[in-house]
């Protein structure tokens, strides 16, 4: 439409998905991992916006607008659930802070087996 | 339905059972003991005069059988409550009620000391209900419902003294070996209902009912003379454990632990004999096999000699009466193996009234000396006892078998000849003559060892127990149970029975002198029992063997030893038979041992059974059972171990994991979206 294709933005999505994956598995910083699960949702987003603009579903036959909304609607889903999430992720992380001034992630493994 | 006189017979011991299991206690603490006397010995009395009425109304050579509800009824087979009246249960039920109402009567004296007094008569109304089903069920599974009922009372009572540990095992012995005697019987039962059911023709699905499957099992067997050879092995097993014979004697003379009513009442009289019922309403199944009346015959012949020996070294008064039931028990089998059937039943009531007495007497006496039941104590008695020594004195002469040949005779004369008459007469059992002459001797065995306790109990001049010290206290079954008596010393004077004791004893000592003559007479008894217990197809059963004058015989064997145990034990004690043991003959200690028998099968059987146990415990149970349980256990441990390699704690390590499960299931997805097609 604007003359950048799809398969573009799917790609993008890719990419920053890829990064934030890596980057949860590798850092061992929580804040990090938290920035880095941001960067997947996000890229989750793209991902739905992408299909909502271009309109995927029309080939099965449905109802275009509908779908578009679909789409949006779901990446608002997707934010207002990662704020939540920042919020009680930060608090945990402010706890554990407090109790053992140190955030390693790879040290609170308390539930092992 | 009709009423018929038979329910009153089983209702009324049912009501005492009843009335005594929920009320005996009260009525004992507010009524007091007579009145508990009197309710436990009125349903007896009352049966008896039932019973009495009922075989009055039965027309010589018919039976009846009374139906009944339907008890069990699945598919093609019936068993109903339905009761058999015929001669042969109506005699039983005269022997039962009757003996049992002497017995109730002596007991209402013998146990006047005991604590628990109502739980006594309550067992005893429950054997007595539980022997009349065996007797009076029409099919064999009623007749094993008495089988047990009477195998639970007669555990019950031998172990009526519980606290003793003897008496305990003497009862969990007696128990045990019965579960032997069952096993045949249920296999016998079985056998029966597969035979007709492949062979037969029961119209009604009747299968256990003795009317419905006699005539069909004849035929049947008849065809198959294999399967009557089984069935009459198996029965016979039955009637071993529950009639005392050789292999599962074993539990019969222990069963003297039980107090002496008991013993008189249903290790003499009637339990004992039930295993002779059962093969008279069998008998057709005996008539077809020689080879299972071989056995039943030369089992006899053995049991009766190898017992009579026994008795011989027992210084117990009840342990000689208790060898010589099982003595006498094997005379029945050597009857009733030959083929006459009636003349095992004849022996039955005869040795009803013998051994019953006897056994009375035995508790007169030992109620008399201060519970002690040792024969060395004893000795002169006859001063202190009169009626009791009189009447075993006659009990005597009836087990010994004294008699003039076609004059008169004791009780146990004329059933005795008979059944020896009918093993040395026939040769349906191929031993039975064999059988017939070891019989003789035992005959005289019998009257030997019978003269023995007499004269040890109540003849000579010297009082042994004036020998004890004073106060001395034997350790006896019933001693520690008994109140208000003094133990045997110096001093002791025994005193004569009471007259609820010395009345059954006088009537049964009538029974023992006239009653084998009346039945004798003409030979009633037999045409009476011919219905039942008369061979369908063996033909006459003779009890007269030719050119053999038994009877003389018979009566040289008997009073020869009689004379011969009286001139032994002329001058009192001997003294290879005093307390010490180590004076004893060898064979006087073999036989008190038992030979050894008892010994080494409770050697084989307790011993070897842990032995075994221990191998199993050792092989088995360690290295099998607990390897394979402490091997699960190890592979879940090192299961668990394994897995919580996974569970190490550290989150990037789970977020990776979630990773490549979800790439994995994308995955998945995938490949089925491009091979089964979007959709």
């Amino acid at each position: 439409m604007n003359g950048v294709p799809m398969a573009a933005y799917l790609a993008l999505g890719l990419f920053m998905f890829t990064v934030g994956v890596v980057g949860v598995v590798v850092r061992r910083n929580p804040i990090v991992i938290f920035m880095c699960i941001e960067l997947m949702l996000n890229a989750v987003n793209l991902t739905f916006l992408t299909f909502a603009r271009y309109g995927l579903n029309q080939a099965a036959g449905s109802d275009a607008a509908r779908s578009a909304v679909a789409g949006q609607m779901m990446v608002i889903f997707v934010m207002a659930v990662a704020a939540a999430e920042v919020a009680v992720g930060l608090g945990i992380i402010m706890a554990i802070f407090r109790l053992r001034d140190n955030i390693d992630i790879d040290e609170m493994n308390l539930l092992k087996g | 339905m009709n009423f018929d006189l038979i329910y009153l017979v089983l209702g009324l011991p049912l009501l005492g059972f009843l009335i005594l299991t929920l009320f005996g206690t009260g009525i004992e603490k507010t009524l007091g003991r007579y009145a508990l006397a009197v309710v436990s010995v009125l349903p007896i009395v009352g049966a008896f005069a039932a019973g009495a009425l009922r075989t009055l109304s039965l027309s010589a050579g018919t039976s009846a059988v009374v139906g009944g509800p339907d008890w069990i009824s699945i598919y093609g087979l019936r068993v109903p409550f339905e009761w058999t009246v015929d001669p042969l249960s109506m005699t039983m039920v005269l022997i039962i009620t009757g003996i049992g109402s002497l017995i109730f009567l002596y007991s209402t004296g013998y146990m006047a000391e005991e604590r628990e007094y109502s739980r006594f008569f309550t067992y005893l109304n429950l054997f007595v209900l539980a022997m009349l089903i065996l007797v009076l069920g029409n099919n064999l599974a009623l007749l094993f419902v008495g089988w047990e009922g009477v195998g639970l009372c007669s555990y019950l009572l031998i172990g009526f003294w519980y606290t003793d540990l003897a008496n305990a095992r003497a009862a969990n012995k007696a128990f045990v070996v019965n579960r032997v005697g069952d096993w045949g019987l249920t296999l016998g039962i079985f056998l029966i209902v597969t035979t007709l059911v492949a062979f037969g023709n029961v119209s009604d699905g009747r299968y256990l009912s003795y009317d419905a499957i006699l005539p069909s099992l004849q035929d049947a067997l008849q065809a198959h003379p294999i399967l009557a050879t089984a069935i009459g092995l198996l029965l016979f097993v039955g009637a071993m454990g529950k009639s005392a014979q050789f292999p599962l004697y074993l539990w019969l003379p222990d069963a003297m632990a039980g107090p002496t009513p008991v013993s008189a009442l249903i290790h003499a009289a009637t339990m004992v004999t039930s295993g002779v019922v059962l093969l008279n309403r069998m008998h057709v199944v005996y008539e077809l096999s020689p080879v299972a009346s071989a056995v039943v015959c030369g089992v006899g012949a053995f049991t009766a000699i190898f017992a009579a020996l026994i008795a011989l070294g027992q210084t117990d008064i009840k342990k000689v009466l208790a060898y010589s039931t099982v003595s006498q028990l094997g005379f029945m089998f050597i009857g009733v193996g030959a083929g006459g059937y009636w003349t095992g039943m004849f022996h039955v009531a005869t040795h009803a009234f013998f051994k019953a007495l006897l056994f009375l007497g035995a508790g007169a006496v030992i109620h008399a000396m201060a519970h002690d039941q040792d024969m060395r104590n004893y000795g002169a008695l006859r001063k202190y006892l009169p009626i009791t020594s009189i009447t075993m004195f006659i009990g005597t002469l009836a087990i010994s078998a004294v008699g003039i040949p076609g004059v008169f005779g004791f009780a146990g004369f004329y059933s005795k000849e008979a059944l020896l008459g009918a093993a040395l007469a026939n040769d349906h059992a191929i031993i039975s003559n064999v059988a017939g002459y070891v019989g003789l001797v035992t005959a005289g065995l019998t009257a030997f060892y019978m003269m023995r306790m007499t004269s040890l109990t109540f003849l000579g001049k010297e009082e042994r127990w004036r020998n004890l010290p004073a106060q001395a206290m034997h350790t006896t079954d019933e001693e520690d149970h008994a109140h208000g008596h003094h133990g045997l010393g110096p001093d002791f004077k025994p005193h004569e029975a009471p007259i609820s004791m010395t009345f059954p004893l006088i009537v049964l000592a009538l029974l023992s002198t006239f009653g084998g003559w009346l039945m004798a007479q003409n030979g009633a008894f037999e045409k009476w029992l011919a219905p039942v217990s008369g061979p369908k197809l063996l033909g006459e059963v003779s009890i007269e063997p030719h050119g053999f004058p038994l009877a003389w015989i018979s009566l040289a064997f008997a009073v020869g030893g009689l004379l011969a145990g009286l001139a032994w034990y002329r001058g009192g004690l001997p003294h290879d038979e005093g307390f010490d043991e180590t004076r004893w003959g060898a064979f006087r200690r073999a036989a008190y041992g038992q030979f050894g028998y008892d010994a080494l099968l409770t050697g084989a059987a307790v011993e070897g059974g842990a032995e075994l146990a221990t191998v199993l415990d050792r092989g088995v149970e360690r290295s099998v059972i607990d390897g394979a349980v402490n091997g699960s256990v190890g592979l879940s441990t090192w299961a668990g171990r394994g897995l919580g390699l996974l569970q190490r704690g550290l989150i990037r390590s789970y977020a990776l994991l979630m990773l490549l499960g979800a790439v994995a299931i994308v995955g998945i997805l995938a490949y089925g979206a491009m091979t089964g097609g979007a959709r």
